[in-house]
């Protein structure tokens, strides 16, 4: 049986006496495109906090293709891509640039780099900005931009939190189609989001996190059954 | 990979970016600060005083306007730097990168130590020009400042995570380090003081800093080169270790 892409083992992840995840248990396999969802507050960009190292872990296990992302952070961070739910670019380097630097941080270096910022850039649609710092962006330009830069390590696994927030219908629509492609060529994808129909729509598999705790995990198709997300996500986190 | 030199290079990249990018925030503000010094104090007023430790005031004046400089400028670019980097948040690109802390902290550190060693040629390049100074021992005047940068810089990490507002950064510079770099003999020899203020100028650590530097320009000091060397040694390596401790531990930085 092959490694997951995701382990998580009882995560449990504290703030003072608040537990923000309470034992969440789950694996994602190679491959999956798989749907972290609940509501504000849940746990799911804490979560993915603590997947990426972003947060201490309080309790519990995270590996990532096998390496612990405590014990053997360096490996496992070289396997993970983030597009996170906010803006975070470097506001002094032009989005090139900002595609090469973040290669650079993960030890990529050189003429192979710089082609392949070129290629995400066009893939992305942003060849035309290439020279322009990030704040000079639209809203949909700056999705695009992070996704570009999850994407430029070329990692096994991309974590988007939240991808499709706050941009219109015809963006979405392309953002869909391109994470689908992603997927199609063997990337494992986790995605958190408030658009339920998106999950529906993308994800392989869900699951739901209600009060940092663990309340669903299966298949879309078994979950949604023969009604659709909303309601089974409105029923499993009614407060 | 047990060492991610690509990291740690890019980020003094970036560093050297920034830096270029708000020149006039970081570079030309102390050279023209200098210059100033200079003109007024060095030789305006300067010429009214007679030699200091063998030279004129003016010459006696520019190894420690470069200290005051080098100072300033490590200091609060580290320290603006990395809480930028916490405040935009873009500082998360390099805590999901594999870059270790040491890593991050040594990429500012050394970051900051060009900053200053350029710095610090420009206004020397000013004492030529102007004061007709230049230092003797070159090997004594790049260590005393790599070893001043790493300090500082070290310092700036340090209350670049611990602060919570820019107001927070500055109370260092004006509470501290302004007012101790002015007393520490920037501008007179303590040995122009009465004999209780030379003692309490002994516990002032930039009074050190800056007679250690001043070696490298003339042959005397207030103290004797080894100690205040010693005492730069020990502040820069608690202040890199305390930088090390503080990232390590992801003080701010990882929740």
């Amino acid at each position: 049986m092959s490694v997951p892409a995701l382990r998580i083992d009882n995560l449990v992840k504290c703030y003072g006496d608040f537990a923000a995840v309470d034992g969440v248990s789950l694996a994602v396999e190679e491959g999956e495109f798989f749907g972290l969802l609940g509501r504000n507050g849940a746990g799911k960009t804490t979560t993915i906090n603590a997947i990426v190292g972003l947060a201490r872990i309080t309790r519990g296990t995270i590996a990532l293709f096998g390496h612990d992302v405590e014990r053997d952070w360096r490996l496992a961070r070289g396997t993970v891509g983030l597009a996170p739910q906010e803006y975070n670019f470097d506001r002094y380097l032009n989005i090139r640039d900002v595609l090469i630097y973040q290669a650079g941080y993960y030890g990529l270096r050189g003429a192979a780099v710089a082609r392949r910022a070129d290629l995400l850039l066009e893939r992305f649609d942003l060849t035309s900005k290439a020279k322009q710092v990030y704040t000079r962006l639209s809203g949909g330009m700056k999705r695009r931009l992070s996704l570009a830069r999850a994407l430029i390590h070329e990692p096994r696994l991309l974590i988007l939190d939240e991808p499709t927030a706050g941009v219109d219908v015809e963006l979405r629509l392309e953002l869909w189609s391109l994470l689908r492609e992603l997927n199609g060529r063997g990337s494992t994808i986790i995605l958190t989001t408030h658009y339920l129909e998106e999950a529906e729509e993308l994800c392989d598999r869900i699951a739901i996190i209600q009060s940092g705790k663990l309340v669903a995990l299966d298949s879309t198709r078994h979950l949604v059954g023969a009604g659709n997300l909303q309601d089974v996500f409105l029923e499993l986190t009614r407060r | 990979m047990n060492v991610n030199a690509v990291g740690f290079g890019t980020l003094v990249k970036r560093e050297m970016v920034r830096t270029f990018s708000i020149i006039n925030q970081v570079i030309w503000p102390p050279v023209i600060q200098t210059l100033l010094y200079v003109f007024v104090f060095g030789l305006a007023l300067g010429s009214r005083i007679k030699d200091v430790q063998g030279v004129s005031y003016a010459q006696f004046l520019i190894p420690g306007l470069i200290m005051l400089q080098v100072i300033d400028q490590t200091y609060s670019e580290g320290s603006s730097s990395v809480f930028q980097g916490r405040f935009m948040n873009s500082i998360q690109e390099l805590l999901i990168a594999p870059m270790s802390a040491a890593e991050i902290v040594l990429g500012y550190v050394v970051a900051g130590v060009v900053r200053a060693v350029f710095i610090a040629l420009l206004i020397t390049l000013l004492g030529v020009v102007f004061v007709h100074t230049a230092p003797t021992n070159w090997a004594l005047y790049l260590g005393t400042i790599v070893l001043v940068a790493i300090l500082f810089s070290s310092l700036g990490i340090v209350f670049g995570l611990l602060a919570e507002k820019f107001d927070h950064i500055a109370v260092l510079t004006t509470f501290f380090i302004t007012p101790l770099v002015f007393v520490g003999g920037v501008f007179t020899s303590i040995k122009f003081l009465p004999p209780a203020v030379q003692r309490i100028s002994l516990v002032n650590p930039m009074f050190h800093m800056i007679d250690a530097f001043r070696y490298s320009y003339t042959p005397t000091g207030d103290e004797p080169l080894g100690v205040a060397l010693s005492v730069v040694v020990v502040l820069a390596a608690l202040a890199l270790g305390t930088a090390l401790l503080m990232t390590a531990r992801g003080v701010k930085l990882r929740t």
